[in-house]
């Protein structure tokens, strides 16, 4: 709902020392108004949504500022109505771990291949893009947590709007090739990825995440050294980080540097304790529902976005009007957008654009004609062919994960 | 990317021209839908490594004083500020979760008796006042 509400404002120097009073606001502009009064505020639309767009990160447009340390940067969402690739220096970028390498020379960097193997490998970047079959999948890479700030009754968490998500086309090489040139033993049931960032304090768990072998090993996963055709910028994952195709981005290991295949079930805290979700339908439970079954968080839900309209905008009674959009399928492809100018009274098929592949983002566009004055609630459904469609309440759990709620955007006819 | 960017004009010129499409049947508006300068390689033996050093802005953040407020140094070890503040409004109850999460999950030096001066703290610059609503915190480490 209301992804698109952003209100962004240059804030006038008489603007903000009217609006400058409030302890939160005090601590968000920081301890230089000078410096703030150059900043846009972006008003993401619930209880304390108020974020900066900063654009001093490297190799990182104009982003809205979600955290510094460790960066959790979200992209703005007016960014996927240019196209259906995320640009690399607008894509959303979010670490666990403060610790985070600023330099990598590519000429001491390895990764590793070990664990439960016949040969454990230690590969320099040149062996990897040479040595190995180069495969290219696009695919969105979309935060667990996306869109949670929308959670009513509100969690705790980043408090994303609808950006925490991206689109790319991905290259690099298959997981499943770099494993059978190691080899992988018989008993093997786990690989467990980690990358170059660690805690600040050791108390804190090192940030791991393991799949499943036959998931590892299904082709589709890889490990990417380009994505839209570039190098991957250092916050999101440089040199080289897993892809996952279909699965939420937590398992998307970024600075990918060892890859271990394990014969026992991982128990580190971040596979067997985090980004755990009730095993149930869109993992939605009533808010203080105790005894769920938890089972680690894993393939993504069907989503649809507007990208030209936004609430309150105003259509002229009669006159054609193309309404666009992006959707996906989540882990299965796009079978349907459905879109509504009736509040879900009825639902008409939308014109889906070019199809980059079953895991990427896909415009969607319908020709809107308002015949009456007033107000109109729009709303867009996605529906994936398995069959998986958005649900018309929003589900809920107290992790604030996988929300897909259909979309909706209220407009006035005139 | 440079694509998004170049199909920037053309974007602009869509409504105009989508009139003219509608009736000749709803064209794909092209300009809209931008590839990456991806090459179509069938090797990927282009690829150049070449060394990247950034630096990472510091926060220029800070916690609101008030009573309690010297211990936020210690959440400071780990993270900045801001990811506090963004947070919404929470009972004190959730508070305390939070801080607990920080210390269990994550090893927060934070000793036992801290906890409810610094979730006293955080309440009175964020705090929520339905003592009846279940809490909504999780404890995971997300």
């Amino acid at each position: 709902m209301r992804q698109s509400n952003f209100r962004s404002t240059q804030l006038s120097r008489r603007d903000l020392l009217a609006r400058v009073g409030g302890v939160g606001l005090a601590g968000l502009l920081g301890a230089s108004p000078w410096k703030a009064m150059a900043a846009t505020i972006v008003e993401l639309p619930f209880v304390n949504g108020r974020r900066e767009l900063v654009t001093n990160f490297p190799q990182k447009g104009a982003m809205l500022l979600q955290r510094t340390r460790p960066p959790l940067l979200e992209t703005p969402f007016d960014v996927f109505g240019h196209g259906v690739f995320t640009p690399n220096d607008r894509f959303y970028v979010r670490w666990h771990l403060a610790n985070i390498p600023t330099t990598i020379d590519p000429a001491t960097f390895r990764l590793d291949i070990r664990g439960h193997v016949r040969q454990p490998l230690s590969l320099t970047l040149d062996e990897l893009v040479d040595k190995f079959e180069p495969y290219e999948i696009a695919a969105v890479n979309q935060c667990s947590g996306n869109s949670r700030g929308f959670f009513e009754p509100r969690v705790a968490g980043g408090e994303w709007a609808n950006g925490a998500m991206g689109n790319a086309l991905w290259k690099g090489v298959r997981l499943k090739d770099v494993l059978d040139r190691a080899g992988v033993k018989a008993g093997a049931l786990q690989v467990r990825f980690n990358g170059l960032d660690t805690g600040v304090i050791p108390q804190t768990p090192d940030f791991m995440k393991s799949l499943a072998i036959d998931h590892a090993r299904d082709g589709e996963v890889m490990i990417a050294y380009a994505m839209n055709g570039e190098p991957l910028p250092l916050l999101n994952g440089f040199p080289v980080r897993l892809v996952v195709p279909g699965w939420y981005a937590t398992y998307w290991v970024k600075m990918l540097n060892d890859v271990e295949v394990l014969s026992a079930p991982d128990d580190n805290f971040w596979t067997a304790k985090a980004y755990t979700i009730p095993d149930t339908p869109f993992a939605n439970i009533v808010p203080g529902q105790q005894g769920v079954k938890m089972i680690p968080i894993n393939r993504m839900l069907p989503r649809s976005f507007f990208t030209n309209l936004k609430d309150g905008a105003v259509l002229k009674v009669g006159q054609a009007t193309p309404v666009r959009g992006i959707a996906f399928g989540g882990d299965a492809a796009l079978a349907q957008v459905l879109f509504s100018a009736d509040a879900g009274t009825q639902w008409q098929e939308a014109r889906l654009g070019p199809d980059h592949g079953k895991y990427s983002f896909r415009q969607w566009e319908v020709p809107l004609r308002l015949a009456s004055r007033g107000a109109h609630k729009l709303m867009v459904k996605a529906i994936n062919t398995a069959g998986s469609a958005q649900p018309d309440h929003a589900n809920w759990n107290a992790s604030g994960f996988m929300r897909n709620v259909i979309e909706s955007v209220s407009v006035q006819a005139v | 990317m440079n694509t998004s960017r170049r199909n920037i004009a053309p974007i602009r010129a869509v409504p105009v021209l989508l009139g003219i499409a509608l009736a000749a049947g709803l064209a794909w508006p092209r300009t809209t839908d931008s590839q990456p300068t991806a090459e179509k390689r069938t090797s990927g033996a282009e690829h150049r490594w070449t060394k990247v050093s950034v630096a990472l802005p510091s926060s220029e953040n800070r916690f609101p004083p008030g009573k309690g407020s010297e211990i936020t140094g210690q959440c400071l070890i780990c993270h900045s500020a801001g990811m506090v503040l963004r947070q919404p409004p929470l009972t004190l109850d959730e508070w305390v979760g939070e801080i607990n999460k920080m210390r269990n999950a994550f090893g927060a030096p934070l000793p036992a008796d801290q906890v409810a001066p610094l979730a006293k703290y955080l309440y009175a610059i964020n705090g929520r006042h339905s003592p009846g609503d279940p809490p909504t915190v999780d404890g995971q480490g997300n």
